[in-house]
């Protein structure tokens, strides 16, 4: 990072009054030029300059410079400090930079460290880390970055937040003056308007030009990002707003915020949705970032148990207990049964109900059977922008209801249970009873297919999981990470508490897992939870340098490397397109795999400050790798975790 | 000696004799070695697991192990395959690869007692 060249001590304020009077000047050239040489460069002052100078002219030019102060009593820093702390922000993530060094200061010694910083040493861990901590934690923790080269670096995790629909509040350096700015760095890390780079992907932005600006831009970019549908949120924040004294003390106001309660659905349409369930032979629950609180998942269960219906989590949230008789995750098949569909806070519908094939010639159909009727209930649509395509293809519906899903379900719940009769009540029983056989049913195959290549090297998937769950079980655990289509943990664990999940990555941007798991972990540490998550080796080198950030904040977390030594879904497709041409399947690790060398992950997490284990390729040895890792992880720090394992 | 151990020692003696198994009367002759070295090489465990235990492409991949699947119809997927599996023409897989890769799968165990495994029933 640069080094920035000592700012003037003159306020900001002073400086445009001083340039405010050469303005004045050079409307008229007879006025005599403005005493304050230091308010504008030598040539513009030349310019002014009448024929023959006048006394005040002389006297500009021959006096010694004014005072030239090297200390100051506060700092725009300190009152942002206290704005931010109002908020309730209780960390902010950071890779530090000269661009906030103001703020940076303020921080540590105005704030006492409070919000904590967590030194990331990449920008893309810090907002990462910051989107597994609010979904654990339910509100938004902060990250600051330079303004641009620092920014540019935080893009792919804010894409990811923004996909998944998180609330990050990121803040980025910038000297907004030309004429403040140093030569050199403070040039290239500039910008007019630095909110152009992330603007396509978060909810709002501001450039705040004066401390009360910043307050009430602060306060109004928390209260959008955690509206729902929630998204990460940018402010750029001047230096020299920082890190000059504050002119007017007396003048600031820490804004009094007020969090915007959820907005319900219309009660006609709340009722009306209710009928079609309750009057519908097959109803179908499917649900994706539903759960935000709490209380989410407490009210969806009320609702299925209610109908006693199928429940089809895609699992962007803690939606519905794994072990649920109602949940029919596994049995996708389901939704070809049904009349009614409720959809709630779906982030990809067209994909839920559809079959789609990727062939040389892409078709798709419906998974739902003719006449299906069609209900969402969400806010997904209520914000959404043009360039990038997350909001996925276009549905056909029957009825959308607007409004936030978990606010919404307690009303649903109740209209519904204000239309069932008795004669429904035995009929629903009856479905709850069917539905939990095949439940059941489901949960004794997964075990049974888990037996396939059980003492097989590399080690398989599903011993791997179960072997973890065999020693976290009676824990207060909560996973927050996986791979890539890694199901065995909903397959066999019994995920039944708020914060026992925490969804993905939202922009299938790699480099989120490692990041954001530690993050959860970071939410979870307060809580006294066991935090562990699964993570793909492709992934873990993206970001390996959290882990630091983890040993160094003392953030205990056990990651377990899915290490499948490759970018596999990337050696599938390769697979798939030299079969399709006939040629070279044997030829697709190419490019695809991380191997020769193999990388050992457990020295590349000592050597970062953690505990490591590992390359762990027979399967005897994971049970005591994983309890030498857990006592590691209960003594308060991270601990890695590489196992060799088969593709999927 | 469990079941499922009993399975997997019978499986692995059958791939160390290099011994041919056809789940079906009129299946090819295969030849079991053969058949792992092009599963492994041509891509096949990539989606199905080493084990033929099944995993995940665009969508779920079928277990392989001992599988019950006639082999005209394992064949007929090879070459003509439903959903998103790509399509082994001859010029990459010939008829007697796809049967030495038949024998392979059907020598895998299948599936064993998950009661027999504590760890699989917490």
């Amino acid at each position: 990072m640069s080094k920035r060249r000592r700012a003037s001590d003159e306020s900001r304020r002073n400086f445009l009054k001083g340039a405010g009077l050469v303005g004045a000047a050079g409307a008229a050239a007879a006025v005599t030029p403005p005493v304050t040489a230091n308010a504008f460069p030598a040539a513009s002052q030349q310019k002014l300059k009448a024929a023959v100078p006048g006394p005040r002219q002389i006297a500009a030019e021959t006096m010694a410079p004014g005072a030239d102060p090297v200390n100051q009593k506060t700092s725009g820093g300190d009152f942002m400090t206290d704005v931010l702390n109002s908020l309730g922000i209780e960390y902010m993530a950071i890779n530090c930079a000269s661009s906030y060094r103001g703020l940076h200061e303020s921080i540590v010694n105005h704030g006492n460290n409070k919000p904590e910083i967590i030194t990331c040493v990449h920008e893309d861990i810090a907002v990462h880390m910051a989107q597994g901590y609010a979904k654990i934690e339910g509100k938004p923790m902060a990250m600051a970055c330079h303004g641009v080269v620092g920014l540019q670096h935080a893009t792919m995790a804010m894409y990811n937040a923004w996909c998944d629909r998180v609330p990050v509040l990121v803040i980025g350096g910038n000297i907004m003056e030309a004429d403040k700015r140093a030569p050199g760095a403070e040039w290239v890390h500039a910008g007019v308007d630095i909110g152009q780079i992330v603007r396509e992907f978060t909810k709002w932005d501001d450039q705040p030009a004066s401390l009360q600006h910043f307050a009430e831009s602060a306060a109004r970019a928390y209260k959008v990002a955690t509206t729902p549908p929630m998204g990460p949120v940018f402010l750029a924040l001047d230096a020299e707003l920082q890190e000059n004294p504050i002119p007017d003390p007396e003048s600031l106001r820490i804004p009094k915020f007020s969090p915007v309660v959820p907005p319900q659905a219309d009660s006609g349409a709340i009722t009306a949705a209710a009928k079609m369930l309750v009057e519908a032979q097959n109803p179908v629950i499917v649900c994706d970032r539903l759960a935000r609180t709490p209380s989410g998942m407490a009210n969806l269960v009320a609702l299925a148990e209610t109908l006693q219906c199928a429940v089809i989590d895609n699992a962007g949230r803690m939606n519905f207990p794994s072990r649920h008789p109602l949940n029919q995750s596994f049995r996708r098949g389901i939704i070809a049964q049904a009349d009614v569909i409720l959809a709630i806070e779906m982030n990809d519908l067209w994909g839920t109900l559809t079959h789609f094939s990727d062939r040389i010639v892409r078709r798709s159909r419906p998974s739902t059977k003719p006449g299906a009727k069609i209900v969402t209930l969400g806010v997904r649509d209520l914000y959404l922008k043009a360039n990038y395509q997350d909001f996925g293809r276009w549905q056909d519906v029957d009825l959308a209801i607007a409004g936030d899903g978990e606010a919404s379900l307690p009303a649903l719940t109740e209209a519904a249970k204000r239309l069932i009769d008795d004669g429904r009540k035995s009929a629903f029983a009856d479905r709850g009873a069917r539905l939990a056989k095949t439940h059941l049913a489901m949960v004794e195959q997964s075990k049974t297919d888990a037996t396939i290549g059980w003492d097989s090297s590399p080690i398989t998937t599903a011993r791997m999981c179960a072997e973890v769950y065999d020693q976290i079980k009676d824990e207060d655990w909560s996973v927050v990470g996986t791979a890539i289509r890694l199901s065995w943990m909903h397959r066999l664990w019994d995920f039944k508490k708020p914060y026992q999940w925490n969804g993905g990555s939202g922009g299938a941007g790699v480099g989120y897992n490692l990041p954001a798991s530690i993050g959860a972990a970071l939410a979870n540490k307060k809580h006294g939870r066991f935090t562990l998550a699964f993570g793909g080796d492709g992934d873990f080198m993206f970001n390996p340098g959290a882990v630091w950030t983890a040993a160094h904040h003392q953030i205990p977390i056990l990651y377990i490397v899915h290490n499948n030594r490759a970018y596999h879904q990337e050696y599938m497709y390769l697979t798939a397109m030299a079969a399709r041409l006939g040629r070279g399947v044997d030829k697709m690790d190419i490019g695809t795999t991380i191997k020769d060398p193999n990388i050992d992950y457990a020295t590349v997490a000592r050597g970062l400050g953690a505990h490591g284990e590992g390359p762990i390729t027979d399967p005897k040895d994971l049970a005591p790798a994983l309890k030498r890792a857990i006592a590691a992880v209960k003594a308060g720090g991270p601990a890695v975790v590489d196992v060799v394992t088969d593709p999927r | 000696m469990t079941k499922f151990k009993r399975i997997a020692v019978a499986a692995l003696a059958v791939a160390i004799l290099g011994v041919g198994v056809a789940a079906a009367q009129d299946a090819p002759q295969g030849n079991a070695p053969n058949g792992k070295r092009i599963y492994l090489a041509d891509g096949c465990f990539t989606c199905h697991g080493r084990s033929g235990q099944g995993g995940a492409y665009n969508g779920p991949a079928p277990i392989l192990a001992h599988t019950a699947l006639p082999f005209d119809a394992f064949k007929s997927q090879l070459r003509n395959p439903s959903d998103d599996m790509p399509a082994y023409s001859g010029t990459v897989l010939s008829d007697q690869d796809i049967a030495d890769i038949y024998a392979f799968v059907t020598g895998l165990p299948g599936k064993g007692s998950a009661k027999d495994i504590a760890i699989l029933n917490n």
